[in-house]
């Protein structure tokens, strides 16, 4: 449409005026002329310098008058837009077509992307491609994750999992160096699937001033679409671990229905649940609670059904995997005094649990109980002295024991423990923890989530008698899952019996969670479970002193697991992402097939010193079963940190067992799994992503185009000046716009004379 | 020695603040989050000794020495200025997840209370029985079966942990007044590797020991004994 009004007052097209260079070409005469009109000039001034009128209606008539003049001057001097055309023929095209899955998505006057594509750039013979062939020599690629030519209709299935749309552009770009290039143009719904930023791409275009054409294909919002936009699960578990995984919906085109949102482990339905949908554009985080109870790496699915009339329904679900570890985990819980809270702990641990309590209680002045030890030599000597002891654990609980029973080295790899060894730290209220325990100004006190005061401490022989109920931040946590679903879990808070408290806590970090409060028979609200990371690892604060009435209760039925589910899952998280001595990371869980997977591994020793000398291998076992070792190097930057690159050929799982051994000792080792398999990603903000397109366009120097406009594409891309050209000079004066302004004026004069009575 | 020792080092216990024993006021303890010895009240008593019934035996002497004692040598914070007494029907029972029934001989039951006992046990609670001969076995067994229909009183040897939690018990070769005294127990699920949840003093009197161990009647060696054995038991049965 502008390019259309353009062209009716300038005669030609936006690019030549972009591309073009202003001149003008005065002969002689012009001169003359500019005398003439000059004269006039001067005669108009005199004119209206006295006479009939106000004065403002003759500074207006001379005014007009004067613009009159001026046009008609410059139109004397012969104005020429200079340009450089490209020769018919003599320049190449590139032409790039998106071939993938999301030109499917039927969204272009209800037919796909596809469809469209396939009209104007299915041959040379029709269509868009036809004016450009007249005009070019046409290159045609088409490309997904990387660009291939083309050469024929059936060449395109728009069956590629990936839109790349920068290494589409580097690999034309590329492919026709050293022709003589007018241009590329892209034909893509802009949604671009890779990592890496389009930046360098569009750099290397740039450098060239090779200027890329986009034409946008699809609506910019889908009318009626379901989307799981994110879904955030841990990258492992422990197997019987309960998680809680917050899933971003967003829609448009259903506001306010409900739909169901299920769960599957590997084909297991293991959650469903009915969720209300937000209003469009306004994303909800919806918290689904499932568990895990199948080891191995798992795919979980997370679906909503599709709705009648969705244009797209691929992106209903998301898939995520969880590595789901089945190996016994310790935590070590030192307790300071024998009491009912540290019973009733270790017993909601079932002893069939992959999660292990060892008990230290001090029971008497250096006297004491061990429990759930490995071996006769393990805590022997109480709690652990050096770091390669303490670090065997992956968690460590203190219940109420007071910080002189500690070592200042103690207390100081304690706190390693959890900022350097990554592990979670627990620390249960009692008459000895806290700042009633004298941790304030100790190392500990910088782990713990609260602000230990030792000014503010509970008074000896008083109790606090609270009830607990979980913060909003807290409700989001699988510990506070009490019930089926959030209704029962928020009622059975409601009915728990209350507990008591001996640790004044009256503050908590910035930038700690408080995931449960408690009010006090003042109904003032007081912290009582707080949560916050601490370097590598986590730490929690758990103020009441007897968690264990949930249990004994009276109200509290026989078989009711209330206290058993809440330990369950606190503990699970203590240790949850607590790392080995040797930590797989992988860049993503999945890649193409065919692509390479980076495999990265942390490697420390006991005491979780980084190892740069250690010999590393990776044995890769492939879905068909070939078994190939890897060997794994320091990447010479950051200490521990060993990677390779993996291979992919056949589709399926991968799994990578690490060894790392030094001076031919086991260090440890671990394993993880990815897969090869063709992404979804296509599906997923599948609209058609204009900015991206348009920045492409900028950026280079080219022009975004949609469907209804590609009208002059053809006629744009002669004047790129690239490739072989010929100079055209376009003549300015007679463009309508110098005739309408001149006829304008004119009218415009009588019409204020007939107006103000001087006609 | 140890605990011989630390009666003395307590400067034995002063119990003048405690009035003769009057059970009728069935004194009770509020909770606060400590150890409390919880005494239970069973049923009508079929006799007095003492002018007290049965189940109050040895009641308040030895319930304050046990506790005294118990706050002396290890780090468990027992209330030591109160008594507690409750009905096994009675809600506030859960708060004390370890309980002290004395002359099971002479126990009978409502229905109430076996009920209460059965969920008290089966959540995690533990109960001592003590001061019975063993011809009074048979109604302590009929009365917990009662409780507990499947439950199979085992005895008890040296081996298992209830006799080292804290002090070494190096023998259960014991004669007390009775006679020769027996362990019985009942397990978790009748699984000797879980938890105890019920220990029984067949033929012994650990009560009678700790209520006279300040007068010189008892000889000090037994007398330490049952201390051993009674603070074994509230430490294993607050960590097991």
């Amino acid at each position: 449409m502008f390019d259309a009004l353009f062209r009716f007052f300038f005669a030609l097209s936006p690019v030549v005026f972009s591309q073009g260079e202003f001149r003008f070409a005065a002969s002689t005469g012009s001169y003359v002329a500019a005398g003439a009109v000059a004269v006039a000039a001067a005669l108009t001034l005199y004119a209206y310098r006295s006479g009939h009128g106000r004065t403002l209606q003759r500074v207006t008539l001379a005014g007009i008058r004067l613009a009159i003049l001026t046009i008609i001057l410059v139109c004397l001097f012969r104005p020429l837009l200079v340009v450089k055309a490209a020769v018919p023929q003599q320049n190449f095209l590139g032409v790039l077509i998106d071939d993938s899955r999301s030109m499917q998505i039927a969204d272009v006057n209800g037919k796909p992307r596809a469809a469209y594509v396939k009209d104007e750039f299915g041959a040379n013979t029709r269509g868009v491609l036809k004016a450009l062939s007249d005009r070019f020599t046409v290159r045609t690629f088409r490309f997904s994750n990387a660009p291939s030519r083309t050469t024929q209709e059936s060449d395109l299935t728009f069956s590629g999992s990936q839109s790349r749309l920068g290494a589409a552009l580097s690999g034309v770009r590329q492919e026709l160096a050293g022709l003589p290039v007018a241009g590329l143009v892209m034909i893509s719904d802009g949604a671009d699937t890779a990592d890496a930023a389009l930046g360098e791409a569009i750099l290397g275009l740039k450098a060239e001033s090779l200027p890329v054409f986009t034409i946008g294909v699809g609506q910019e919002t889908l009318s009626k679409d379901i989307q799981v936009g994110r879904v955030v699960t841990p990258k492992t578990a422990l197997k019987g671990t309960t998680l809680m995984v917050d899933v971003v919906l967003s829609q448009s085109g259903y506001d306010g229905q409900q739909v169901t949102l299920d769960v599957e482990d590997e084909g297991t339905l293991v959650s469903t649940q009915q969720v209300t949908l937000p209003n469009a554009g306004t994303p909800a985080t919806i918290p689904v609670r499932f568990t895990v109870n199948e080891a191995g790496p798992r795919v979980l699915r997370f679906k909503v059904t599709p709705q009648p009339g969705e244009l797209v329904t691929d992106n209903n679900a998301r898939e995520a995997l969880i590595d789901v570890r089945d190996r016994k985990e310790k935590v070590l819980y030192f307790e300071g005094e024998p009491r009912f809270e540290y019973k009733f702990i270790r017993r909601a641990i079932p002893d069939n649990d992959n999660l292990i309590v060892t008990g230290l209680v001090r029971t008497a002045d250096n006297k004491y109980l061990r429990q759930g030890v490995d071996t006769p030599d393990e805590l022997v000597a109480a709690f652990p002295k050096t770091r390669e002891e303490l670090f065997a654990y992956r968690s460590l609980i203190i219940g109420s024991l007071e910080a002189a029973a500690l070592t200042g080295d103690q207390l100081r790899m304690i706190n390693e423990f959890v900022d350097r060894r990554g592990g979670g730290l627990l620390m249960l209220g009692g008459p000895r923890a806290f700042a009633e325990g004298g941790y304030a100004g100790t190392p500990l006190s910088d782990v713990l989530p609260v602000v230990l005061d030792r000014s503010k401490v509970m008074q000896k022989g008083t109790v606090m008698r609270l009830t607990v109920k979980p913060t909003r931040a807290g409700a989001a946590t699988a510990v506070t899952q009490l019930g089926a679903n959030e209704a029962a879990s928020a009622e059975r808070w409601n009915t728990l019996p209350g507990v008591t408290a001996v640790n004044r806590v009256d503050e908590v970090k910035p930038g700690a969670t408080v995931l449960l409060t408690g009010t006090d028979e003042t109904r003032a609200e007081r912290p009582m479970l707080i949560f916050q990371r601490y370097g590598r690892g986590k730490s929690f604060a758990f103020l009441p002193q007897d968690s264990w009435v949930w249990q004994m209760h009276a109200s509290i039925p026989v078989d009711d697991m209330t206290h058993e589910n809440f330990w369950r899952q606190l503990l699970r998280w203590l240790v949850e992402g607590v790392p080995d001595q040797v930590e797989p990371t992988l860049t993503t869980e999945r890649v193409e097939p065919g692509e390479a997977a980076t495999l990265t591994a942390n490697v420390v020793d006991p005491a979780f010193v980084e190892l740069n000398d250690a010999s590393v291998t990776a044995t890769v076992t492939g879905p068909d079963g070939a078994v190939a070792d890897v060997p794994m190097s320091w990447d010479g930057e950051h200490p521990g940190q060993y990677t390779a690159t993996i291979p992919t050929k056949a589709l399926g799982w991968y799994e990578a067992k690490i060894d790392a051994t030094r001076a031919g000792k086991p260090v440890g080792s671990a394993v993880t799994h990815f897969r090869a398999a063709p992404g979804d990603a296509e599906f997923f903000d599948a609209t058609m992503h204009a900015a991206t397109l348009r920045r492409i366009a900028d950026d280079t120097g080219g022009r975004f185009y949609r469907p209804s406009d590609t009208a002059t594409l053809a006629d744009d891309l002669r004047y790129t000046g690239r490739g072989v050209t010929t100079v055209e000079e376009h003549e300015l004066w007679h463009m309508p716009i110098v005739l309408m302004l001149l006829v304008g004026l004119l009218c415009g004069e009588w019409g204020y004379r007939r107006v103000v009575g001087l006609a | 020695m140890a605990v011989a020792a630390a009666i003395v080092a307590g400067g034995l216990l002063d119990l003048s603040a405690v009035a003769l024993a009057n059970v009728d006021d069935d004194p009770k303890a509020e909770y606060d989050g400590r150890f409390s010895f919880l005494r239970v009240r069973v049923g009508q008593p079929l006799g007095m000794y003492r002018r007290l019934p049965p189940w109050a035996h040895d009641f308040p002497r030895a319930d304050f020495h046990f506790m005294k004692i118990l706050e002396e040598i290890t780090f468990v914070k027992p209330m030591i200025d109160q008594g507690n007494i409750m009905t096994l029907d009675d809600p506030d029972l859960a708060m004390f997840p370890i309980a002290y029934l004395s002359e099971p001989g002479f126990w009978t039951m409502t229905e109430a209370e076996a009920a209460g006992l059965r969920n008290y046990l089966k959540k995690g609670g533990f109960i001592i029985f003590d001061d019975f001969r063993t011809f009074h076995n048979q109604n302590l067994f009929d009365q917990m079966q009662h409780v507990m229909p499947d439950a199979v009183w085992q005895p008890l040897d040296l081996s298992h942990p209830i006799f080292h939690s804290f002090f070494e018990i190096k023998t259960l070769d014991v004669d007390s007044y009775y006679g020769h005294a027996q362990w019985l127990g009942i397990f978790e699920d009748n699984d000797p590797q879980k938890r105890l949840i019920a220990v029984a003093n067949s033929n012994h009197d650990l009560g009678e020991y700790w209520e006279f161990s300040d007068t010189g009647y008892m000889p000090v060696d037994l007398s330490n004994d049952a201390y051993k054995f009674g603070v074994n038991y509230v430490v294993y049965g607050m960590t097991h």
